[in-house]
Protein backbone atom coordinates (compact mmCIF):
# COMPACT_ATOMS: atom_id res chain seq x y z
CA UNK A 1 0.00 0.00 0.00
CA UNK A 2 2.87 2.32 0.77
CA UNK A 3 4.16 1.48 -2.71
CA UNK A 4 0.87 2.58 -4.30
CA UNK A 5 0.76 5.84 -2.34
CA UNK A 6 4.37 6.75 -3.06
CA UNK A 7 4.12 5.89 -6.75
CA UNK A 8 0.79 7.66 -7.09
CA UNK A 9 1.97 10.90 -5.55
CA UNK A 10 5.16 10.68 -7.58
CA UNK A 11 3.14 10.28 -10.77
CA UNK A 12 1.10 13.35 -9.83
CA UNK A 13 4.26 15.39 -9.21
CA UNK A 14 6.07 14.14 -12.30
CA UNK A 15 3.30 15.33 -14.61
CA UNK A 16 3.63 18.86 -13.25
CA UNK A 17 1.86 21.12 -15.70
CA UNK A 18 -0.63 18.51 -16.87
CA UNK A 19 -1.53 17.68 -13.30
CA UNK A 20 -2.04 21.37 -12.60
CA UNK A 21 -4.30 21.66 -15.64
CA UNK A 22 -6.30 18.66 -14.46
CA UNK A 23 -6.66 20.16 -11.01
CA UNK A 24 -7.90 23.45 -12.46
CA UNK A 25 -10.41 21.70 -14.73
CA UNK A 26 -11.63 19.58 -11.85
CA UNK A 27 -11.91 22.67 -9.68
CA UNK A 28 -13.99 24.48 -12.32
CA UNK A 29 -16.23 21.47 -12.63
CA UNK A 30 -16.76 21.14 -8.94
CA UNK A 31 -17.14 24.89 -8.70
CA UNK A 32 -20.30 24.68 -10.79
CA UNK A 33 -21.55 21.75 -8.80
CA UNK A 34 -20.53 23.31 -5.51
CA UNK A 35 -22.02 26.71 -6.31
CA UNK A 36 -25.32 25.04 -7.10
CA UNK A 37 -25.08 23.07 -3.87
CA UNK A 38 -24.22 26.21 -1.91
CA UNK A 39 -27.06 28.28 -3.35
CA UNK A 40 -29.51 25.43 -2.93
CA UNK A 41 -28.18 24.88 0.58
CA UNK A 42 -28.62 28.52 1.52
CA UNK A 43 -32.13 28.62 0.06
CA UNK A 44 -32.96 25.41 1.89
CA UNK A 45 -31.81 26.97 5.08
CA UNK A 46 -34.02 29.98 4.41
CA UNK A 47 -36.93 27.73 3.56
CA UNK A 48 -36.45 25.70 6.72
CA UNK A 49 -36.42 28.81 8.87
CA UNK A 50 -39.44 30.23 7.05
CA UNK A 51 -41.20 26.91 7.36
CA UNK A 52 -40.80 26.94 11.08
CA UNK A 53 -42.12 30.48 11.16
CA UNK A 54 -44.91 29.86 8.73
CA UNK A 55 -48.22 29.91 10.33
CA UNK A 56 -51.76 30.74 9.32
CA UNK A 57 -53.06 33.71 11.19
CA UNK A 58 -56.84 33.73 11.51
CA UNK A 59 -58.02 37.21 12.48
CA UNK A 60 -61.30 37.37 14.27
CA UNK A 61 -64.01 39.95 13.82
CA UNK A 62 -63.76 42.58 16.56
CA UNK A 63 -67.43 41.97 17.24
CA UNK A 64 -67.06 38.24 17.64
CA UNK A 65 -68.35 36.99 20.96
CA UNK A 66 -66.78 34.34 23.16
CA UNK A 67 -69.18 31.69 21.84
CA UNK A 68 -68.26 32.46 18.27
CA UNK A 69 -64.56 32.43 19.16
CA UNK A 70 -64.91 29.05 20.85
CA UNK A 71 -66.70 27.62 17.82
CA UNK A 72 -63.95 28.92 15.51
CA UNK A 73 -61.43 27.17 17.73
CA UNK A 74 -63.39 23.93 17.61
CA UNK A 75 -63.67 24.11 13.82
CA UNK A 76 -59.96 24.80 13.44
CA UNK A 77 -59.09 21.95 15.77
CA UNK A 78 -61.03 19.62 13.49
CA UNK A 79 -59.10 20.57 10.33
CA UNK A 80 -56.62 17.78 9.49
CA UNK A 81 -52.89 18.49 9.88
CA UNK A 82 -53.33 21.29 12.35
CA UNK A 83 -50.54 20.89 14.86
CA UNK A 84 -51.09 23.79 17.23
CA UNK A 85 -53.59 26.57 17.76
CA UNK A 86 -52.66 29.57 19.82
CA UNK A 87 -55.15 32.22 20.85
CA UNK A 88 -53.75 35.73 20.76
CA UNK A 89 -56.07 38.24 22.38
CA UNK A 90 -56.25 41.82 21.27
CA UNK A 91 -54.26 42.89 24.33
CA UNK A 92 -51.63 40.20 23.76
CA UNK A 93 -51.25 41.29 20.12
CA UNK A 94 -50.69 44.87 21.21
CA UNK A 95 -48.12 43.79 23.78
CA UNK A 96 -46.21 41.74 21.21
CA UNK A 97 -46.20 44.57 18.70
CA UNK A 98 -44.89 46.98 21.30
CA UNK A 99 -42.17 44.53 22.22
CA UNK A 100 -41.21 44.22 18.57
CA UNK A 101 -41.16 47.95 17.98
CA UNK A 102 -39.01 48.67 21.03
CA UNK A 103 -38.87 51.70 23.32
CA UNK A 104 -40.47 54.13 20.84
CA UNK A 105 -43.36 51.80 20.10
CA UNK A 106 -45.97 52.86 22.61
CA UNK A 107 -48.55 53.33 19.90
CA UNK A 108 -51.44 52.86 22.29
CA UNK A 109 -50.41 56.10 23.94
CA UNK A 110 -50.84 57.82 20.59
CA UNK A 111 -53.93 56.04 19.36
CA UNK A 112 -55.58 55.87 22.75
CA UNK A 113 -57.13 52.56 21.75
CA UNK A 114 -56.00 49.14 20.58
CA UNK A 115 -56.68 48.63 16.84
CA UNK A 116 -55.41 45.04 16.79
CA UNK A 117 -57.93 42.25 16.45
CA UNK A 118 -57.74 38.99 18.38
CA UNK A 119 -56.49 36.05 16.36
CA UNK A 120 -55.73 32.35 16.26
CA UNK A 121 -52.20 31.47 15.20
CA UNK A 122 -52.44 28.08 13.58
CA UNK A 123 -49.38 25.93 12.92
CA UNK A 124 -49.69 23.17 10.33
CA UNK A 125 -48.06 19.80 10.89
CA UNK A 126 -46.65 19.91 7.36
CA UNK A 127 -45.86 23.22 5.65
CA UNK A 128 -47.42 22.19 2.34
CA UNK A 129 -50.76 21.83 4.19
CA UNK A 130 -50.79 25.48 5.18
CA UNK A 131 -52.96 26.59 2.29
CA UNK A 132 -55.58 23.94 2.99
CA UNK A 133 -55.71 24.98 6.62
CA UNK A 134 -56.08 28.62 5.56
CA UNK A 135 -58.85 27.76 3.12
CA UNK A 136 -60.74 25.85 5.77
CA UNK A 137 -60.52 28.75 8.19
CA UNK A 138 -61.65 31.40 5.73
CA UNK A 139 -65.33 30.44 5.65
CA UNK A 140 -65.88 30.09 9.38
CA UNK A 141 -68.33 32.53 10.97
CA UNK A 142 -66.60 35.07 13.16
CA UNK A 143 -63.48 35.06 11.00
CA UNK A 144 -62.50 38.37 9.51
CA UNK A 145 -59.35 37.64 7.52
CA UNK A 146 -56.90 34.80 7.02
CA UNK A 147 -53.25 35.22 6.13
CA UNK A 148 -50.95 32.40 5.13
CA UNK A 149 -47.33 32.46 3.96
CA UNK A 150 -47.64 29.26 1.98
CA UNK A 151 -47.42 31.05 -1.33
CA UNK A 152 -43.94 32.43 -0.63
CA UNK A 153 -42.75 29.05 0.50
CA UNK A 154 -44.08 27.33 -2.61
CA UNK A 155 -42.21 29.78 -4.79
CA UNK A 156 -39.03 29.32 -2.80
CA UNK A 157 -39.25 25.55 -3.02
CA UNK A 158 -39.68 25.90 -6.78
CA UNK A 159 -36.56 28.05 -7.05
CA UNK A 160 -34.55 25.58 -4.95
CA UNK A 161 -35.66 22.77 -7.23
CA UNK A 162 -34.65 24.69 -10.36
CA UNK A 163 -31.25 25.63 -8.94
CA UNK A 164 -30.60 22.02 -7.97
CA UNK A 165 -31.56 20.78 -11.40
CA UNK A 166 -29.51 23.34 -13.32
CA UNK A 167 -26.51 22.84 -11.04
CA UNK A 168 -26.68 19.07 -11.38
CA UNK A 169 -26.99 19.24 -15.16
CA UNK A 170 -24.01 21.61 -15.45
CA UNK A 171 -22.13 19.51 -12.89
CA UNK A 172 -22.67 16.26 -14.76
CA UNK A 173 -21.56 17.78 -18.04
CA UNK A 174 -18.45 19.33 -16.51
CA UNK A 175 -17.72 16.16 -14.58
CA UNK A 176 -17.46 14.33 -17.90
CA UNK A 177 -15.00 16.97 -19.12
CA UNK A 178 -12.95 16.61 -15.93
CA UNK A 179 -13.05 12.83 -16.26
CA UNK A 180 -11.57 12.99 -19.74
CA UNK A 181 -8.88 15.51 -18.77
CA UNK A 182 -7.79 13.57 -15.68
CA UNK A 183 -7.81 10.34 -17.66
CA UNK A 184 -5.53 11.99 -20.21
CA UNK A 185 -3.12 13.09 -17.50
CA UNK A 186 -3.05 9.72 -15.78
CA UNK A 187 -2.50 8.10 -19.15
CA UNK A 188 0.73 10.09 -19.45
CA UNK A 189 1.94 8.36 -16.30
CA UNK A 190 0.70 5.04 -17.55
CA UNK A 191 2.60 5.62 -20.77
CA UNK A 192 5.76 6.69 -18.94
CA UNK A 193 5.56 3.54 -16.86
CA UNK A 194 4.41 1.06 -19.47
CA UNK A 195 7.67 -0.92 -19.26
CA UNK A 196 7.14 -1.31 -15.54
CA UNK A 197 3.51 -2.28 -16.03
CA UNK A 198 4.56 -4.91 -18.51
CA UNK A 199 7.12 -6.36 -16.12
CA UNK A 200 4.56 -6.32 -13.32
CA UNK A 201 2.09 -8.24 -15.43
CA UNK A 202 4.80 -10.64 -16.45
CA UNK A 203 5.95 -11.52 -12.95
CA UNK A 204 2.41 -11.97 -11.68
CA UNK A 205 1.36 -8.73 -10.02
CA UNK A 206 -2.39 -8.62 -9.61
CA UNK A 207 -4.40 -6.15 -11.67
CA UNK A 208 -5.32 -4.19 -8.58
CA UNK A 209 -1.73 -3.89 -7.45
CA UNK A 210 -0.92 -2.39 -10.84
CA UNK A 211 -3.95 -0.08 -10.77
CA UNK A 212 -3.54 1.34 -7.28
CA UNK A 213 -0.78 3.91 -7.96
CA UNK A 214 -2.82 5.35 -10.84
CA UNK A 215 -5.98 5.39 -8.78
CA UNK A 216 -4.07 7.29 -6.10
CA UNK A 217 -2.83 9.77 -8.69
CA UNK A 218 -6.33 10.33 -10.05
CA UNK A 219 -7.81 10.63 -6.58
CA UNK A 220 -5.15 13.14 -5.51
CA UNK A 221 -5.91 15.23 -8.63
CA UNK A 222 -9.63 15.10 -7.90
CA UNK A 223 -9.15 15.95 -4.23
CA UNK A 224 -6.91 18.94 -5.04
CA UNK A 225 -9.54 20.20 -7.48
CA UNK A 226 -12.23 19.77 -4.86
CA UNK A 227 -10.25 21.73 -2.27
CA UNK A 228 -9.71 24.55 -4.76
CA UNK A 229 -13.39 24.62 -5.62
CA UNK A 230 -14.45 24.58 -1.96
CA UNK A 231 -12.12 27.46 -1.12
CA UNK A 232 -13.37 29.51 -4.06
CA UNK A 233 -16.98 28.87 -3.14
CA UNK A 234 -16.47 29.70 0.53
CA UNK A 235 -14.73 32.95 -0.45
CA UNK A 236 -17.39 33.82 -3.01
CA UNK A 237 -20.17 33.04 -0.59
CA UNK A 238 -18.62 35.15 2.16
CA UNK A 239 -18.37 38.06 -0.28
CA UNK A 240 -21.98 37.62 -1.38
CA UNK A 241 -23.11 37.42 2.22
CA UNK A 242 -21.62 40.79 3.03
CA UNK A 243 -23.80 42.31 0.30
CA UNK A 244 -26.83 40.16 0.99
CA UNK A 245 -26.89 40.84 4.71
CA UNK A 246 -27.34 44.53 3.95
CA UNK A 247 -29.84 44.09 1.11
CA UNK A 248 -32.02 41.50 2.81
CA UNK A 249 -31.80 42.20 6.52
CA UNK A 250 -34.72 39.97 7.51
CA UNK A 251 -33.78 36.87 5.53
CA UNK A 252 -32.05 34.35 7.77
CA UNK A 253 -29.00 33.35 5.69
CA UNK A 254 -26.57 30.70 6.94
CA UNK A 255 -22.94 31.64 7.58
CA UNK A 256 -20.16 31.07 5.06
CA UNK A 257 -18.31 28.63 7.30
CA UNK A 258 -21.42 26.54 7.71
CA UNK A 259 -21.99 26.35 3.95
CA UNK A 260 -18.36 25.61 3.13
CA UNK A 261 -18.18 22.84 5.70
CA UNK A 262 -21.33 21.26 4.42
CA UNK A 263 -20.30 21.21 0.76
CA UNK A 264 -16.57 20.57 1.12
CA UNK A 265 -17.23 16.92 1.98
CA UNK A 266 -19.57 16.49 -0.93
CA UNK A 267 -17.08 18.13 -3.29
CA UNK A 268 -14.20 16.02 -1.95
CA UNK A 269 -16.23 12.88 -2.43
CA UNK A 270 -17.10 13.90 -5.97
CA UNK A 271 -13.52 14.93 -6.76
CA UNK A 272 -12.11 11.65 -5.55
CA UNK A 273 -14.82 9.74 -7.36
CA UNK A 274 -14.18 11.50 -10.67
CA UNK A 275 -10.41 11.10 -10.29
CA UNK A 276 -10.68 7.43 -9.49
CA UNK A 277 -13.03 6.73 -12.37
CA UNK A 278 -10.70 8.61 -14.72
CA UNK A 279 -7.69 6.54 -13.59
CA UNK A 280 -9.50 3.28 -14.05
CA UNK A 281 -10.43 4.45 -17.53
CA UNK A 282 -6.80 5.35 -18.25
CA UNK A 283 -5.25 2.04 -17.18
CA UNK A 284 -7.96 -0.21 -18.53
CA UNK A 285 -6.34 -0.66 -21.93
CA UNK A 286 -2.98 -1.57 -20.45
CA UNK A 287 -4.38 -4.21 -18.16
CA UNK A 288 -6.23 -6.44 -20.57
CA UNK A 289 -4.90 -9.94 -20.21
CA UNK B 1 2.05 -27.43 -4.75
CA UNK B 2 0.16 -26.33 -7.85
CA UNK B 3 -1.16 -23.17 -9.36
CA UNK B 4 -3.39 -21.48 -6.86
CA UNK B 5 -6.90 -22.82 -7.05
CA UNK B 6 -5.89 -25.63 -9.37
CA UNK B 7 -5.25 -29.27 -8.74
CA UNK B 8 -1.90 -30.69 -9.74
CA UNK B 9 -1.93 -34.35 -10.43
CA UNK B 10 1.44 -35.90 -9.67
CA UNK B 11 1.74 -37.70 -13.00
CA UNK B 12 0.38 -35.06 -15.35
CA UNK B 13 2.50 -33.27 -17.91
CA UNK B 14 4.05 -29.92 -17.09
CA UNK B 15 2.69 -28.49 -20.35
CA UNK B 16 0.12 -30.02 -22.63
CA UNK B 17 -1.23 -28.60 -25.91
CA UNK B 18 -4.27 -30.39 -27.35
CA UNK B 19 -5.13 -29.49 -30.96
CA UNK B 20 -4.36 -25.84 -30.41
CA UNK B 21 -5.03 -23.40 -33.23
CA UNK B 22 -4.77 -19.65 -33.23
CA UNK B 23 -6.14 -17.40 -35.94
CA UNK B 24 -5.74 -13.66 -35.55
CA UNK B 25 -8.48 -11.21 -36.42
CA UNK B 26 -6.61 -10.35 -39.63
CA UNK B 27 -6.85 -13.98 -40.74
CA UNK B 28 -3.22 -14.88 -40.08
CA UNK B 29 -2.95 -18.39 -38.73
CA UNK B 30 -0.32 -18.36 -35.98
CA UNK B 31 -0.82 -21.96 -34.88
CA UNK B 32 -2.38 -24.90 -36.69
CA UNK B 33 -3.52 -27.87 -34.71
CA UNK B 34 -0.54 -28.01 -32.37
CA UNK B 35 -0.44 -30.91 -29.94
CA UNK B 36 2.50 -31.49 -27.68
CA UNK B 37 3.35 -32.62 -24.23
CA UNK B 38 6.29 -31.60 -22.09
CA UNK B 39 7.03 -33.59 -18.98
CA UNK B 40 8.24 -32.25 -15.67
CA UNK B 41 11.99 -31.78 -15.63
CA UNK B 42 12.45 -31.73 -19.40
CA UNK B 43 14.70 -29.36 -21.37
CA UNK B 44 13.12 -28.56 -24.72
CA UNK B 45 14.24 -26.47 -27.68
CA UNK B 46 11.60 -25.04 -29.98
CA UNK B 47 13.16 -24.17 -33.31
CA UNK B 48 11.91 -22.88 -36.61
CA UNK B 49 11.96 -19.82 -38.84
CA UNK B 50 10.58 -16.43 -37.93
CA UNK B 51 6.80 -16.53 -37.83
CA UNK B 52 6.66 -20.28 -37.28
CA UNK B 53 4.68 -19.81 -34.07
CA UNK B 54 7.38 -20.49 -31.46
CA UNK B 55 6.69 -17.33 -29.49
CA UNK B 56 2.94 -17.89 -29.69
CA UNK B 57 3.39 -21.31 -28.09
CA UNK B 58 5.24 -19.75 -25.15
CA UNK B 59 2.73 -16.92 -24.84
CA UNK B 60 -0.09 -19.39 -24.53
CA UNK B 61 1.65 -21.09 -21.64
CA UNK B 62 1.82 -17.93 -19.56
CA UNK B 63 -1.52 -16.85 -21.01
CA UNK B 64 -0.45 -13.77 -22.86
CA UNK B 65 -2.40 -15.29 -25.74
CA UNK B 66 -5.37 -17.62 -25.79
CA UNK B 67 -6.03 -20.16 -28.54
CA UNK B 68 -8.91 -19.90 -30.98
CA UNK B 69 -9.39 -23.66 -30.63
CA UNK B 70 -7.97 -26.35 -28.40
CA UNK B 71 -6.76 -26.35 -24.82
CA UNK B 72 -3.48 -25.58 -23.12
CA UNK B 73 -2.79 -27.18 -19.77
CA UNK B 74 -0.04 -26.16 -17.39
CA UNK B 75 0.55 -28.57 -14.53
CA UNK B 76 -2.78 -30.12 -15.37
CA UNK B 77 -4.73 -26.88 -15.22
CA UNK B 78 -6.55 -25.60 -18.30
CA UNK B 79 -5.17 -22.08 -18.66
CA UNK B 80 -7.36 -21.22 -21.65
CA UNK B 81 -10.42 -21.16 -19.43
CA UNK B 82 -8.68 -19.47 -16.54
CA UNK B 83 -10.37 -16.41 -15.01
CA UNK B 84 -8.32 -13.24 -15.61
CA UNK B 85 -7.87 -12.72 -11.90
CA UNK B 86 -6.13 -16.10 -11.59
CA UNK B 87 -3.60 -15.28 -14.31
CA UNK B 88 -1.17 -13.47 -11.95
CA UNK B 89 -0.87 -16.64 -9.87
CA UNK B 90 -0.12 -18.70 -12.98
CA UNK B 91 2.65 -16.24 -13.83
CA UNK B 92 4.23 -16.68 -10.43
CA UNK B 93 4.57 -20.37 -11.28
CA UNK B 94 6.03 -19.77 -14.74
CA UNK B 95 9.20 -17.73 -15.22
CA UNK B 96 9.72 -15.96 -18.54
CA UNK B 97 12.92 -14.66 -20.14
CA UNK B 98 13.08 -12.59 -23.34
CA UNK B 99 15.55 -11.77 -26.04
CA UNK B 100 15.40 -8.08 -25.07
CA UNK B 101 15.69 -8.79 -21.30
CA UNK B 102 12.90 -6.32 -20.36
CA UNK B 103 14.77 -4.93 -17.39
CA UNK B 104 13.78 -1.60 -15.88
CA UNK B 105 16.57 0.82 -16.84
CA UNK B 106 16.41 2.96 -13.72
CA UNK B 107 16.64 0.10 -11.29
CA UNK B 108 19.83 -1.74 -10.33
CA UNK B 109 20.25 -5.45 -10.95
CA UNK B 110 19.25 -6.16 -7.37
CA UNK B 111 16.23 -3.85 -7.57
CA UNK B 112 15.08 -5.40 -10.83
CA UNK B 113 14.93 -8.82 -9.21
CA UNK B 114 13.48 -7.46 -5.96
CA UNK B 115 10.82 -5.59 -7.95
CA UNK B 116 9.23 -8.89 -8.92
CA UNK B 117 8.89 -9.79 -5.25
CA UNK B 118 7.72 -6.32 -4.29
CA UNK B 119 4.92 -6.06 -6.83
CA UNK B 120 3.53 -9.48 -6.10
CA UNK B 121 3.52 -8.66 -2.42
CA UNK B 122 4.70 -12.16 -1.66
CA UNK B 123 7.94 -11.63 0.24
CA UNK B 124 9.39 -8.31 1.40
CA UNK B 125 12.51 -8.13 -0.78
CA UNK B 126 14.71 -7.22 2.16
CA UNK B 127 13.32 -9.86 4.46
CA UNK B 128 15.52 -12.68 3.26
CA UNK B 129 18.60 -13.07 1.14
CA UNK B 130 16.67 -14.52 -1.74
CA UNK B 131 17.49 -11.79 -4.24
CA UNK B 132 21.21 -11.95 -3.49
CA UNK B 133 21.16 -15.76 -3.57
CA UNK B 134 19.61 -15.62 -7.02
CA UNK B 135 22.12 -13.10 -8.31
CA UNK B 136 24.78 -15.44 -7.01
CA UNK B 137 23.12 -18.39 -8.70
CA UNK B 138 23.22 -16.63 -12.09
CA UNK B 139 26.77 -15.47 -11.46
CA UNK B 140 26.50 -11.68 -11.17
CA UNK B 141 26.28 -11.07 -7.43
CA UNK B 142 29.30 -8.77 -7.74
CA UNK B 143 27.33 -6.45 -10.02
CA UNK B 144 24.18 -6.26 -7.90
CA UNK B 145 24.33 -2.47 -7.67
CA UNK B 146 24.88 -1.83 -11.38
CA UNK B 147 22.15 -0.41 -13.60
CA UNK B 148 21.22 -2.44 -16.68
CA UNK B 149 22.92 0.14 -18.88
CA UNK B 150 26.21 -0.55 -17.13
CA UNK B 151 25.93 -4.28 -17.69
CA UNK B 152 26.87 -6.26 -20.78
CA UNK B 153 24.11 -7.97 -22.73
CA UNK B 154 25.03 -11.33 -21.22
CA UNK B 155 24.95 -9.88 -17.71
CA UNK B 156 21.58 -8.30 -18.36
CA UNK B 157 20.21 -11.63 -19.48
CA UNK B 158 21.50 -13.17 -16.26
CA UNK B 159 19.61 -10.56 -14.27
CA UNK B 160 16.44 -11.28 -16.22
CA UNK B 161 16.89 -15.01 -15.55
CA UNK B 162 17.29 -14.28 -11.84
CA UNK B 163 14.08 -12.26 -11.98
CA UNK B 164 12.26 -15.10 -13.74
CA UNK B 165 13.35 -17.47 -10.97
CA UNK B 166 12.37 -15.25 -8.07
CA UNK B 167 9.11 -17.06 -7.38
CA UNK B 168 10.82 -20.44 -7.66
CA UNK B 169 8.83 -21.48 -10.72
CA UNK B 170 8.63 -25.11 -11.82
CA UNK B 171 8.67 -23.98 -15.44
CA UNK B 172 11.02 -21.51 -17.13
CA UNK B 173 10.24 -20.18 -20.60
CA UNK B 174 12.99 -18.49 -22.58
CA UNK B 175 12.02 -16.73 -25.82
CA UNK B 176 15.19 -16.43 -27.91
CA UNK B 177 17.29 -15.78 -24.80
CA UNK B 178 20.52 -15.68 -26.82
CA UNK B 179 19.17 -13.72 -29.77
CA UNK B 180 21.13 -10.61 -28.81
CA UNK B 181 24.28 -12.33 -27.58
CA UNK B 182 27.59 -13.33 -29.16
CA UNK B 183 28.30 -17.06 -29.48
CA UNK B 184 30.45 -17.40 -26.34
CA UNK B 185 27.99 -15.52 -24.18
CA UNK B 186 25.15 -17.49 -25.71
CA UNK B 187 26.83 -20.70 -24.72
CA UNK B 188 27.30 -19.45 -21.14
CA UNK B 189 23.64 -18.47 -20.87
CA UNK B 190 22.59 -21.83 -22.24
CA UNK B 191 24.80 -23.55 -19.68
CA UNK B 192 23.09 -21.52 -17.00
CA UNK B 193 19.66 -22.61 -18.27
CA UNK B 194 20.88 -26.19 -18.33
CA UNK B 195 22.01 -25.89 -14.75
CA UNK B 196 18.62 -24.54 -13.74
CA UNK B 197 17.05 -27.49 -15.51
CA UNK B 198 19.41 -29.86 -13.69
CA UNK B 199 18.08 -28.43 -10.43
CA UNK B 200 14.62 -29.68 -11.39
CA UNK B 201 13.01 -26.80 -13.29
CA UNK B 202 11.40 -27.58 -16.60
CA UNK B 203 12.93 -25.34 -19.29
CA UNK B 204 11.56 -24.44 -22.73
CA UNK B 205 13.78 -22.42 -25.05
CA UNK B 206 12.97 -21.01 -28.48
CA UNK B 207 16.09 -20.36 -30.51
CA UNK B 208 17.68 -19.85 -33.89
CA UNK B 209 21.06 -20.95 -32.59
CA UNK B 210 21.95 -24.07 -34.57
CA UNK B 211 25.32 -24.61 -32.95
CA UNK B 212 23.92 -24.69 -29.44
CA UNK B 213 21.02 -26.95 -30.33
CA UNK B 214 23.30 -29.35 -32.12
CA UNK B 215 25.83 -29.41 -29.29
CA UNK B 216 23.37 -29.93 -26.45
CA UNK B 217 21.42 -32.77 -28.03
CA UNK B 218 18.18 -32.24 -26.15
CA UNK B 219 14.59 -32.65 -27.21
CA UNK B 220 13.90 -30.48 -30.27
CA UNK B 221 10.45 -29.45 -31.43
CA UNK B 222 10.63 -27.92 -34.90
CA UNK B 223 7.86 -25.66 -36.11
CA UNK B 224 7.00 -24.22 -39.50
CA UNK B 225 4.05 -22.06 -40.48
CA UNK B 226 2.32 -22.57 -37.17
CA UNK B 227 2.54 -26.34 -37.09
CA UNK B 228 4.85 -28.82 -35.37
CA UNK B 229 6.86 -30.50 -38.11
CA UNK B 230 9.26 -32.53 -36.00
CA UNK B 231 9.67 -33.61 -32.38
CA UNK B 232 12.92 -35.46 -31.66
CA UNK B 233 14.45 -36.68 -28.45
CA UNK B 234 18.13 -35.69 -28.48
CA UNK B 235 17.43 -33.84 -31.71
CA UNK B 236 19.40 -31.45 -33.86
CA UNK B 237 18.49 -28.10 -35.34
CA UNK B 238 17.81 -29.30 -38.86
CA UNK B 239 15.86 -32.48 -39.41
CA UNK B 240 17.41 -35.65 -40.71
CA UNK B 241 18.14 -35.17 -44.36
CA UNK B 242 17.23 -31.49 -44.04
CA UNK B 243 13.55 -32.28 -43.49
CA UNK B 244 12.93 -28.93 -41.81
CA UNK B 245 14.90 -27.04 -44.37
CA UNK B 246 13.18 -23.68 -43.84
CA UNK B 247 14.57 -23.60 -40.33
CA UNK B 248 18.11 -23.50 -41.62
CA UNK B 249 17.43 -20.44 -43.72
CA UNK B 250 16.45 -18.50 -40.64
CA UNK B 251 19.89 -18.80 -39.10
CA UNK B 252 21.48 -15.42 -38.69
CA UNK B 253 18.25 -13.59 -39.32
CA UNK B 254 18.07 -12.79 -35.63
CA UNK B 255 14.34 -12.78 -35.87
CA UNK B 256 11.53 -11.90 -33.67
CA UNK B 257 8.46 -13.76 -34.79
CA UNK B 258 5.77 -11.82 -36.59
CA UNK B 259 3.81 -11.41 -33.39
CA UNK B 260 6.89 -11.27 -31.26
CA UNK B 261 7.20 -8.40 -28.84
CA UNK B 262 4.08 -7.30 -27.17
Amino acid sequence: MRYALAEGVQGFARNGLMSAASVVITAVTLLALGAALAVAGALNHVAAVLERQLQVVVYLRPAAGDGEIMSVYDQLARVPDVARIEYVSSQEAARRLEAQLGPQGHFQDVLRRNPLPASFVVTAARPERLRAVAAAARDLPGVDEVRDGGFVLQRLLGVIHAVRLAGTAAGVFLACVALIVIAGTVRLTVFARRAEIEVMRLVGATAWFIRWPFVVEGAVTGACGACGAALAIAAGYALLMRGAAQALPFVPLPGAGEVAFEIVWKLLAWGVLIGTAASLLAVRRYLRV
Amino acid sequence: MGIQGGVTLPDCAMVQFAQVSKTYADGIKALRDVSLEIGAGEFVFIVGPTGAGKTTVLKMIYREETPTRGTVRVEGRDVTRMRPRDVPYLRRRVGVVFQDFRLLPRKTAWENVAFALEVTGTVPPHADGRVMDLLERVGIAARADALPGELSAGEQQRVSIARALVHRPRLLLADEPTGNLDPDTSWDIMQLLRGINADGTTVMVTTHDQTIVNRLRRRVIAMAQGAVVRDDREGVYAGRGGAAAPAVAARGQRGRSAHGAG
